[in-house]
């Protein structure tokens, strides 16, 4: 293999490797305010283990407990916690 | 749709209050405002008075919230035992020395880590609401006493502090610290009044 095709396939590890973390984190914050948000509205849930987006400002959140919600956002501003069934 | 980090002022019940309302009702608490104004000492003198069973405001134009005449600490009561024992009955008000700074607060929560965006959002919604009993309360619409708003309030306090607590101490602990003085500004109707100017 050439020289700078082996250095451009490194680095794109590298970068997949220290992008990873990232994204974890992401989706871990996701998963804290998705949690944070169900508890200030007096749902159960636990502890949020799942969450998809669905659109923008719009997530699905999986529980621990088995609970499912839909979270987004209103047009007036409000966060608005749907149980799904 | 898009909701800025700025307008998730947790309480910053002023810019709250101020933007997010305007509210068609602000000339009808204007006759409050005379009609509290001449008896009512001036807030930032006001000691930190625990609300008391609170009555329903009878009539709109005067409503009164449950803080008559800031108690003066005496000598001899329980509370100021400790303080009788000097010479000097100075009155010190309790942790009503720190200044409310709400703009810094304000600053504070929008750079804030410790809480996503869902939450400052839902918070904020949760700010508005308590508001929005202030407002109704202090028009004399409100079937809620000074003491329900009293109890709302150190519940949403409670929130924003356990959410803050763990990772956001400094920040906790300027909430915390100007939790009295807030309620102050909510409580009293000439303040609360030139928060929705």
């Amino acid at each position: 293999m050439k020289k700078p095709i082996v250095v451009l396939a490194q680095s794109l590890v590298l970068a997949a490797f220290f992008a990873m973390p990232s994204f974890a984190d992401d989706e871990e914050a996701l998963k804290k305010d998705l949690t944070a948000v169900i508890a200030l509205h007096g749902l159960p849930c636990g502890e949020v283990i799942a969450a998809k987006v669905l659109a923008e400002n719009d997530y699905a959140a999986s529980c621990k407990d088995g609970n499912k919600y839909r979270v987004y956002l209103n047009a007036a501003g409000r966060v608005v916690v749907e149980k799904q069934k | 749709m898009h909701v800025g980090y700025a307008a998730v002022l947790l309480l910053l019940l002023t810019a709250s209050a101020g933007c997010a309302r305007g509210t068609p009702d602000t000339s009808a608490s204007e006759p409050q405002i005379v009609a509290v104004q001449p008896g009512t000492p001036p807030p930032a003198s006001e000691p930190a008075a625990p609300p008391t069973p609170a009555t329903k405001p009878a009539a709109p134009p005067t409503p009164q919230p449950e803080r008559a005449a800031p108690p003066a600490p005496r000598a001899g009561t329980p509370g100021t035992q400790a303080a009788s024992k000097g010479a000097t009955p100075v009155a010190k008000p309790p942790a009503a020395a720190a200044p409310l700074d709400l703009k810094a607060l304000e600053e504070e929560l929008k750079e804030t880590k410790a809480i996503g965006f869902f939450t400052k959002i839902t918070l904020k919604n949760q700010v508005d609401d308590l508001l929005d009993k202030f407002r109704e309360y202090h028009q004399g619409k409100a079937k809620l006493t000074m003491t329900d708003l009293r109890r709302s309030y150190d519940l949403l306090i409670m929130k924003v502090l356990s959410l803050l607590q763990d990772e956001d101490q400094k920040l906790a602990a300027d909430i915390a610290s100007s939790r009295e003085a807030i309620w102050r500004l909510l409580a009293d109707p000439t303040s609360f009044a030139t928060l929705e100017v």
